[in-house]
């Protein structure tokens, strides 16, 4: 009998990662997913793009590539029109997905294929040595002398994914591993386009009192849970619950962390079904 | 009795001259002329002048001609704002129901089609029609065929019945008909295809087995996205439109790299995007095939006007010293045969090719012999071997330097790629070794490639001494500048249709035994010129000359013609 173990999906290349790096676990839930969900190696891909993030493909033994810097979901794209029968996942950091890559984020949602993609946020650029990425906080705390743009505000990527309809979207810590292997393996299940935040940090380059605080004040969602917002609301939580899901985005990440299944949506056709839907009756 | 015969169309948009224009060619592609008939008109979309020739032949070679033998002229006013580009003589017959303003020297024929057209059909607008059949009785065109295809035009459109009344009165209208001498002779040949070269690229991609097309629209290349992917996803294959042109290359490298052969299509705006992406498909070896449908540039350019300008960014573009394929079709069977030889050399060698064509090949519509009746040979990437499982390196060192692929999902072969230099199994390397090592073995490759003798074309006197180097489109009237001035025993002529890696064979052959060698080619830098003078062993002659200019209209006769004199025999022109 086949047997499906985590290690199975590891390269053997060693990580360049730091010791205590958030990415070591996130890894591990990745291929904790995989092996739960008893998908072969080989019927695995995996994408990445340019950052310590990017780096996951190396170290995973799935047809693995890591492309160019922010490109890793219109490669995912791609491979996944061409190969529907394969599970395709992304991987991108906050830099990577949010800045660079921030252009085919919206157009992935709207097409709408069966794909999982995580993003690693770390708020900040590790592998460039501490710039401050779209996510970053208190970038008086960065302890890089290197400031860009310090007055922008915030890009909020999960309200932002969440306006924009994504179909499946959630949230974990990287501190909380099994808890993140299961939100990666919903995600690699839900038929649609899913789109998972890992918040872990950059134990070099950024403040890990910041990272503490973000874990200890984070909300696990639970379907049929109570969810107190700061403001006193209270409802139970239904991922399904669309409206809920924008109420609860309207809270910002360094106020409330919401962690686990933000929203899932029905299932919807695809670009491709939509598009092959049509040539079919116009024939 | 005429073998060559040019036909022009001017008036303003509404008056239907595309329409007339199509209708002409289709009749005389139906009949088995050769022609072609390029597009010239303004970027808006309404109102703007509207402009059409049709080149018509008897002979399977076109030949081209700056005068019109015929101008159909709905305006006056849109007529002489393109006047540059439709010469007229004092040979040329002109059709026209408006009198001609001052100073025309050409033999009118006052024809009053809008009146008719609102007489007796009751609607000023079939008056294109009316004046087809008037044409087709002057060029002595079969009009039971014209009649024909006025049929299937508008078959099952409520205005069909006015149109074919327009043809019949136009027909039997003989306004002051004397023997302009203007009938065509037979042609003898089977009934020729009408398409353009957009179209002969998505023909050929598909003939040679392309299962994906992304893209982005853009003006002159928007026609092949429209084209394949609605044909793509009849079938098993698929096509989108991405977001631009940057997310279509690496979308085209992640189906690729799937396993589908996968072609983009863009102009030189979108290359410009897209050479991010190319880096990488050269760096990891990832076979695609990338059209450009070159425009007149730089940044926006001219949209609408051909430019042979792309050349440097085809062959360089990347950073690094990433090297790759680059063809140019110079006709229209060469956009379809070209594309079939992207395909297998990027499969074969595993690299992205670029085929070069341009507006004016691109959308010049072409009747033609139907090439995809031949048989072609189609590449495919070179499977590994069941012995390498569990073993598998992506970028093993052979004797050729190609390395076996694995297809994803297969068992056994996993294995990871990366933008980063890697070794032979694909894992990042940062030492000089593994590096040279991956440089050498992506130039080594694609080396056979320079021996490639088939891929230039010759014409003229092969043993001549004096040399003429052209691409693309250019080639097709320079071939036609030296037919006219009848130099074909005096020149030869070079048309390479690999241009990277440059055919080293076959140009050194060709150099060798030269006195003077001319090139030509319509950028503002002569990119080619300094390519093979950059990249060939032999020094060219001492009398080597280049004419080199930007595009914004076509090479015409007069200019091409007096530049081979000027060249081959300067002291003619003393």
């Amino acid at each position: 009998m086949e047997v499906f173990e985590p290690q199975q999906y590891r390269s053997s290349l060693t990580p360049i990662w730091c010791p205590g790096c958030g990415l070591y676990a996130s890894n591990g839930a990745v291929t904790k997913a995989l092996a739960n969900l008893k998908i072969p190696k080989e019927k695995a891909v995996l994408i990445s793009g340019i950052g310590c993030a990017g780096r996951i493909s190396g170290y995973s033994d799935v047809y693995a590539m890591n492309v160019l810097h922010g490109r890793a979901i219109p490669v995912a794209t791609g491979y996944k029109l061409a190969r529907p029968d394969l599970t395709v996942l992304a991987a991108g950091g906050d830099g990577d997905l949010l800045s660079i890559g921030a252009g085919h984020l919206p157009h992935a949602v709207r097409r709408n294929l069966d794909m999982t993609v995580l993003l690693c946020d770390n708020r900040i650029y590790a592998l460039t040595k501490g710039q401050t990425s779209p996510t970053s906080f208190n970038r008086e705390t960065l302890t890089s002398e290197v400031l860009n743009n310090p007055v922008d505000p915030l890009l909020d990527v999960l309200a932002f994914m969440n306006t924009i309809k994504t179909g499946f979207l959630a949230q974990g810590l990287a501190n909380k591993s099994e808890h993140l292997a299961g939100l990666i393996q919903e995600g690699i299940s839900y038929n649609g386009f899913a789109f998972i935040s890992i918040q872990f940090n950059c134990v070099t380059y950024n403040d890990q009192q910041q990272f503490n605080a973000l874990s200890k004040n984070a909300f696990i969602l639970e379907e049929g849970k109570e969810v107190e917002l700061p403001d006193g609301r209270k409802w139970v939580h239904d991922p399904s619950d669309y409206d809920l899901a924008m109420q609860l985005m309207m809270v910002s990440l360094a106020e409330r962390p919401f962690i686990g299944v933000i929203y899932r949506g029905p299932k919807k056709e695809s670009h491709l079904e939509a598009t092959k839907k049509i040539i079919k009756e116009k024939r | 009795m005429k073998k060559h015969l040019v036909v022009g169309i001017v008036g303003t948009g509404g008056d239907g001259v595309m329409l007339l224009g199509g209708l002409l060619m289709e009749t005389v592609a139906r009949l088995g002329y050769t022609a072609s008939r390029p597009q010239t008109y303004e970027s808006q979309i309404r109102g703007g002048g509207s402009a059409v020739k049709v080149n018509i032949s008897a002979e399977p070679l076109l030949r081209e001609k700056d005068e019109l033998d015929v101008l159909i002229c709905f305006n006056w006013r849109e007529f002489l704002k393109v006047q540059n580009e439709f010469l007229v003589t004092e040979n040329t017959v002109v059709i026209c129901d408006e009198i001609a303003p001052e100073g025309q020297k050409v033999k009118i024929i006052l024809f009053p089609f809008t009146q008719l057209a609102k007489e007796l059909l009751g609607d000023a607008r079939p008056k294109n029609l009316v004046i087809f059949g008037y044409l087709v009785k002057i060029l002595g065109l079969d009009r039971e065929v014209a009649r024909k295809i006025v049929e299937e035009t508008f078959a099952g459109k409520k205005y069909l019945d006015n149109n074919l009344k327009g043809f019949d009165l136009g027909r039997l209208r003989s306004e002051s008909l004397l023997n302009y001498g203007l009938q065509l002779i037979s042609s003898k040949a089977e009934p020729k295809i009408v398409l353009h070269g957009n179209e002969a690229v998505v023909r050929g991609a598909l003939k040679a087995g392309c299962k994906s097309f992304f893209g982005y629209p853009i003006t002159p290349a928007s026609e092949i996205m429209e084209s394949m992917i609605p044909r793509l996803l009849k079938t098993d294959g698929v096509g989108f439109q991405v977001e631009d042109e940057l997310s279509a290359l690496l979308t085209a490298i992640g189906a690729s790299q799937a396993g589908n052969k996968t072609l983009v299509a863009t102009s030189g705006p979108g290359f410009s995007l897209m050479v991010e992406g190319l880096g990488l498909a050269v760096q990891d070896e990832i076979p695609l095939v990338l059209a450009d449908v070159q425009r007149a540039g730089p940044a926006t350019g001219i949209p609408t006007k051909t430019e042979q300008g792309d050349l440097a960014l085809a062959v360089y573009g990347a950073h690094g010293d990433a090297p790759r394929v680059v063809l140019a079709p110079y006709d229209i069977e060469g956009c379809y045969r070209l594309t079939i030889e992207a395909f297998n050399a990027s499969e074969k060698y595993q690299v992205p090719v670029i085929l070069l064509s341009d507006q004016l090949l691109g959308q010049t519509l072409f009747a033609c012999d139907d090439f995809s009746k031949k048989e072609y040979y189609a590449e495919n990437r070179l499977p590994p071997q069941e012995s390498e499982k569990g073993k598998y390196r992506r970028y093993k060192i052979t004797k050729d330097f190609i390395s076996p692929v694995a297809l994803p999902g297969t068992e056994g072969f996993t294995y990871q790629t990366t933008g980063l230099t890697h070794n032979e199994k694909g894992e990042p390397a940062s030492d000089f070794q593994t590096h040279q090592l991956m440089h050498d073995k992506r130039w080594k490759k694609l080396l056979p490639l320079r021996e490639r003798q088939d891929l230039v074309k010759i014409f003229g006197n092969p043993k001549a001494k004096t040399g003429i180097v052209t691409w693309g489109s250019s080639a097709q009237a320079l071939v036609s500048a030296v037919l006219n001035l009848g130099l074909e025993n005096k020149i030869k002529i070079a048309v390479p249709e690999l241009l990277f890696p440059v055919p080293h064979t076959a140009l050194v052959k060709f150099i060798k035994e030269t006195k003077k060698l001319l090139f030509v080619e319509m950028n503002h830098s002569g990119q080619f010129y300094r390519i093979v003078r950059a990249w060939l062993d032999l020094p060219l002659p001492k009398k080597t000359f280049i004419y080199q200019r930007s595009g914004g209209k076509p090479f015409s006769q007069a200019e091409l013609q007096r530049c081979i004199v000027e060249f081959a025999f300067p002291e003619v022109m003393k």
